[in-house]
């Protein structure tokens, strides 16, 4: 590391990595030799940043590494670069029914072939979860903590102990200069400029016939706050992995159907599903004919246990807590659960049927029962009979034995053995297998099962399940069925607050930084030689024209483009 | 007349309006040197006149964006085609401001062959109203769209004064190394523009000669149940094919210019929906565009930055430079504020996620990077000049890509209607 | 001030330690939901076909199997006698067989135990919790858990038979002497 004088010639001692004097601004070291007019580097109002320091231990040495800007943009291009990398394929994480390391590998084989299988090896094919990624996003926050404060404390103490005279080496090279001859009373000129300035909303500080304008220096802090902002941003990200913040389920409830979401207290219902298509003079050409949707909804009710949650031998006692209809934008929200529509599926399953036992020679109703899929009821009293549910299959089929069984656990064709007693039957009752999805496959089924009923004597052929005034009035009445299943996404983010708050406090750095420019404006009069010197992060134009406006009413008329320093340069 | 008619004729004469804008300011730029007259006096009449004509046009452009807004009760900016006419909206929203503030015309010469570009673009896609998916009936998402692309606009402006810094900048008389390579790149970057062109020149030409080949293709998919579907789909080229789908019949092909058949099939790999369309359409493109570049060198017998160049002479690279960076510094927070917290917004409340990884959120996380670095680079002086400009040309490059590059290759969540 | 200045270093240096060795560690050993050999398998309170309540903690401690089936699945159907002969052979000795049924039906599940001799002790999960709990993929799964409360082996579906039953029972007992 170069040792340097760091005493300037005004007395001022200053730190370490000085660019210019704190005080007086005066160059205290060339960057290059020969460029002694070259505009000056104003970063940081050339103070020494807080990392810049004689023989740095280790800890230090790290800090230097954070505290670097370059390093900054080599993270972020890194950063950039990875992310992209990802969005070559597909990643794991959008293929919701695999979950083992090998079924990965198989699929990135089979469907990108060699380049899926080094993709896939390279652990790109999750990048966003992989260690590194994450790594990088961690060092772009260690990143943002130590360049921010590396350099804004020492910046804050610069522009507050600011001196209104200052060398005029400092002056002359700003990026925005003026100097000239000052005709009259130099302090008058100095009061009607700083009039003039003062119009153009800068605050004006003056010393003799020195001068120092400042205006907006708020937009310095603008970036920083910025980082602070997506400091808090990257923490609450990570806040999510904590598991208590955070909750990704997902139910899918048919049309009446109540379940528990799961790890909680909550019970949810289905009460209604609704999908609304577009009618066919909407659609544009190319999609005609078919199905468009233009709204779905769940009409879903929200329930907390309240007695028996945890006991297996009872049903649960539930309170209603919330009721709303879903749509895709917009969920159901209780405390910090959210409850979103994700999608559907047309699937048809059976709730419930208000079925007549009747007489297959009188054709004489009995009685009529309700009878349900979901924990159906074991006993019916129907007229002089009782019925006992004897077995019940869900999705009725056969298994290799010819034997019945259901095929999955959800209502999609269901069937209903009973055995009926009562007075004039068989001595053990009749057997009668119910179908109550009125399509061919389980009629015929019906049909032929109890037809064996009958022949092998388990059955008089006495009984049928009829349905009464099925439709009415284009409605169907006596039974009801499910005909879409919903698929809800259940999720608990206790971060989202923390995450918009970061996301607000770093706009509104942004929008400080990018709006609103600081400048300022120094000037000294020595023997009736005005040196006029005025500097800004950003927009030398506006700051340009500020100059030369306030030049231009007290009396010096200058083109606004023969402000510009960097210009006389090349 | 109803709105959507009076939107589709209100936007036909802006993209005429657009066209003749460019010619004033082409006539600005390059009669100055025309015989008895001043110089100055020529720019700024022709300028002036220039700006009013893309000003009307800009206004036509509005009424477009409101008549089909009141006609189909939604915000156009759902499909490719509504998103696209409404990104050159904004750039000329953009330019506006940028012009107001800097009050330099010619820039117009730069950044309306831009808003033409992607206006014709636009058009490629079908213009007819669609009605709206159920996803993006959110406030959210219109906030969104129309914010993300107000940033991207002034992207565009930035990238439109950085390309003519370059062109300003560069030394058509230097023989070394550096000299040669900045030479070609700046003169690569206008064939670039040229090759976008192409594309719509063969898209357009072929459409309005209405060519039509089809194929069958046969697709095998996985189902997500482990079920193997085979699918047959008809493809339809509208430009002749050079490439068939992959594992394709040819259904019925017009012959053109001798060829009867495709010369080859695209290969299994490019598994995009529509990739050998998608290919063929590129190799078209290219094919037009350099037949266009070619015919402009025969015209010009030099390159092509050779001939801008001298009318960029009366710019100052510096204030080039200084528009270039201003529009970037005032659209990246528009961008922030759009591309990423209003897309989390809306993410949030429509998939209840505030970022999913999908491709789109990557490639605006993407962009924003980008933008990042380049305002951070331009920290050290070093970077100025030159080097930014460069970097304005490539993160426009990004914004594009992530408009319009991840729709076509990478399918995701942000798949518009009526890409392909 | 060069000293609360260092410590200001070392304190926001360690912080970024703590938190971005969490963030990537996090990455690093995510568990997967599945139990696997030498995990505790979850406790669970369940209702048997008598509607009594049973809860783990009554098993713990003693070599448990425990099988995860349904009605709806064939092997989970194939495997029952088989489970019901080693019952009957080592339930004596201590063994604790026992079926968790997948949420269906009781009558469905009451029929189908009757049809197929099942007399082991076969409780009923309720909308998947159990299942959740421990992570099933497949059915059926069959857990041999040790009398020490650790997972000693898992078979992911079926039909088991007498050879995979036999050893890994002999297993269980012996470790518990």
């Amino acid at each position: 590391m170069l040792i340097q004088n760091t005493k300037c010639e005004c007395g001022h001692q200053n730190p370490v990595g000085t660019v210019l004097c704190e005080s007086c601004g005066k160059p205290l070291f060339e960057e290059a030799a020969g460029a002694e007019d070259a505009p000056l580097e104003m970063r940081y109002d050339g103070v020494a940043r807080r990392s810049q320091k004689q023989n740095p231990h280790l800890i230090d040495r790290v800090w230097n590494f954070f505290s670097s800007v370059k390093i900054a943009i080599y993270l972020i291009i890194l950063t950039l670069l990875g992310a992209a990398l990802g969005t070559i394929f597909q990643q794991e994480s959008t293929f919701i029914n695999m979950t083992t390391d090998e079924e990965f590998a198989a699929y990135y084989k089979e469907t990108y072939g060699t380049a899926g299988v080094i993709y896939h090896a390279l652990g790109l094919s999750h990048t966003y979860e992989s260690w590194w990624f994450r790594g990088l996003l961690v060092m772009i926050g260690a990143s943002l903590v130590i360049c921010s404060l590396d350099r804004v404390l020492p910046l804050y103490r610069a522009l507050n102990k600011q001196q209104i005279r200052k060398h005029l080496q400092f002056i002359t090279r700003q990026q925005v200069t003026y100097s000239g001859e000052v005709a009259g009373d130099e302090t008058a000129w100095v009061e009607s400029f700083k009039k003039q300035l003062k119009r153009r909303g800068y605050r004006v500080h003056q010393d003799g016939t020195a001068l120092l304008a400042e205006k907006n220096r708020f937009s310095r802090w603008g970036p920083y706050i910025n980082h602070i902002g997506l400091i808090l941003f990257l923490l609450a990200v990570l806040g999510r992995s904590v598991p208590a913040w955070h909750m990704d389920q997902y139910l899918a409830l048919y049309e009446g159907e109540t379940r528990q979401i799961p790890d909680t207290n909550y019970y949810l219902k289905n009460d209604d599903f609704t999908l609304e298509l577009y009618d066919e003079s909407e659609l544009a050409s190319n999609q005609k004919g078919k199905a468009v949707p233009k709204l779905f909804e769940t009409k879903a009710t929200m329930y907390e246990c309240i007695e028996a949650c945890n006991d297996p031998t009872r049903d649960p006692v539930l309170k209603q807590v919330e009721q709303h209809p879903i749509q895709v934008n917009s969920p159901l929200s209780h405390g910090d659960l959210k409850i979103y529509q994700n999608s559907y599926q047309a699937r048809v399953r059976f709730i419930s049927v208000n079925v007549t036992l009747t007489d297959t020679v009188t054709g004489k109703a009995y009685g009529t029962f309700a009878l349900r899929a979901d924990n159906p009821e074991r006993v019916y009293e129907v007229g002089p009979y009782t019925l006992r549910l004897n077995d019940y299959f869900p999705d009725f089929g056969l298994d290799s034995e010819s034997r019945p069984m259901t095929k999955t656990r959800d209502p999609n064709n269901p069937a209903f053995a009973f055995t009926i007693t009562g007075p004039d039957l068989l001595k053990d009752g009749e057997t009668y297998l119910y179908f109550p999805m009125p399509n061919e496959e389980s009629k015929a089924y019906q049909a032929i099962l109890n037809d064996y009923y009958v022949k092998n004597g388990q059955s008089s052929g006495k009984f049928a399940f009829k349905v009464e005034n099925a439709m009415s009035g284009g409605k169907m009445v006596n039974v009801t069925f499910s005909e879409y299943t919903t698929f809800l996404n259940i999720r608990k983010d206790k971060a989202m607050p923390y995450i918009w708050v970061g996301a607000a406090i770093s706009m509104i750095g942004l929008i400080m930084g990018f709006y609103w420019q600081h400048r300022r404006v120094w000037l000294r009069i020595d023997g009736g030689t005005l040196s006029l010197g005025a500097h800004t992060n950003k927009n030398s134009y506006g700051l340009r024209a500020d100059v030369a406006w306030a030049l231009a009413r007290t009396g010096i008329e200058v083109p606004p483009k023969s402000l510009d320093n960097r210009r006389n340069l090349r | 007349m109803n709105w959507i008619d009076l939107s589709s004729n209100v936007f036909t004469a802006a993209f005429f309006l657009y066209c003749a804008a460019f010619i004033c300011y082409a006539i600005a730029v390059a009669g100055k040197r025309w015989s008895n007259r001043d110089p100055q006096g020529h720019t700024a009449r022709w300028g002036r006149i220039g700006f009013i004509a893309a000003i009307v046009a800009w206004v036509l452009h509005l009424v477009f964006f409101f008549a089909r807004w009141k006609g189909q009760g939604h915000i156009p900016t759902s499909n490719m085609y509504e998103f696209m006419t409404f990104l050159a909206m904004a750039i000329m929203f953009a330019f506006i401001v940028v012009y107001l503030i800097y009050r330099n015309s010619l820039l117009g010469a730069f950044a309306l062959p831009l808003v033409i570009i992607i206006v014709a673009y636009a058009s490629v896609f079908p213009s007819e109203v669609q009605p709206l998916n159920p996803a993006l009936n959110s406030i959210w998402l219109r906030i969104h769209v129309t914010t993300a692309a107000l940033g991207e606009a002034f992207f565009a402006v930035g990238f439109a004064a950085a390309l003519m810094q370059l062109i300003r900048v560069v030394d058509l008389e230097r023989k070394d190394k550096v000299g040669v390579r900045s030479r070609r790149w700046t003169e690569f970057s206008l064939v670039a523009i040229i090759l976008i062109v192409g594309f719509l020149v063969s898209v357009f030409g072929f459409r309005g000669a209405g060519y039509e080949a089809s194929f069958s293709q046969e697709t095998v998919e996985i189902a997500d149940d482990g079920t193997v579907n085979s699918q047959v789909n008809e493809v339809t080229y509208s430009l002749p094919p050079i490439v068939a789908p992959y594992n394709s019949e040819t259904v019925d092909f017009q012959a053109f210019l001798g060829m009867e058949k495709p010369l080859f099939e695209a290969p299994s790999w490019m598994n995009g929906v529509n990739a050998g369309r998608k290919l063929n359409t590129v190799i078209w493109s290219v094919i037009t565009g350099l037949i266009l570049y070619g015919l402009l060198r025969l015209l010009a017998r030099k390159p092509l930055i050779a001939v801008i160049k001298p009318h960029l002479m009366d710019i100052d690279a510096d204030d080039l430079e200084e528009i270039s960076y201003r529009a970037i510094a005032i659209g990246f927070p528009v961008f922030t504020l759009g591309a990423l917290i209003f897309a989390m917004i809306w993410a949030e409340i429509a998939w209840s996620r505030f970022w999913g990884w999908d491709p789109k959120e990557v490639w605006a996380l993407v962009t924003w990077l980008f933008y990042s670095a380049y305002l951070h680079l331009r920290l050290s002086r070093g970077w100025q000049g030159t080097r930014s400009a460069w970097l304005a040309v490539i993160g426009f490059l990004v914004v594009m890509f992530t408009l319009i590059g991840v729709n076509l290759v990478i399918a995701g969540l942000h798949s518009y209607a009526g890409v392909s | 001030m060069g000293k609360h200045r260092k410590l200001v270093q070392y304190l926001i240096l360690a912080f970024v330690l703590l938190v971005g060795g969490y963030a990537i560690g996090n990455s690093l050993f995510t568990s997967s939901d599945a139990l696997a050999k030498g995990d505790k398998p979850p406790a669970f309170k369940l209702a048997d076909l008598d509607n009594v309540a049973h809860d783990w903690s009554e098993y713990e401690g003693k070599p448990v199997i425990l099988n995860f089936w349904g009605t709806f699945c064939p092997p989970c159907r194939a495997e029952m006698p088989a489970l019901q002969k080693q019952y009957e052979k080592w339930h004596d000795q201590g063994l604790e067989l026992v079926g968790i049924n997948l949420s269906e039906d009781q009558i469905t599940v009451e029929r189908f135990a009757a049809e197929v001799g099942a007399k082991f002790p076969i409780l009923l999960d309720r909308d998947k919790k159990t299942e959740r709990a421990f992570g099933l993929k497949q059915y059926p799964t069959t857990y041999f858990i040790s009398a020490d409360g650790t997972i000693q082996d898992v078979l992911v579906g079926g039909p088991l038979d007498e050879d995979d039953l036999e050893p890994r029972i002999e297993r269980l007992m012996n470790g518990r002497k």
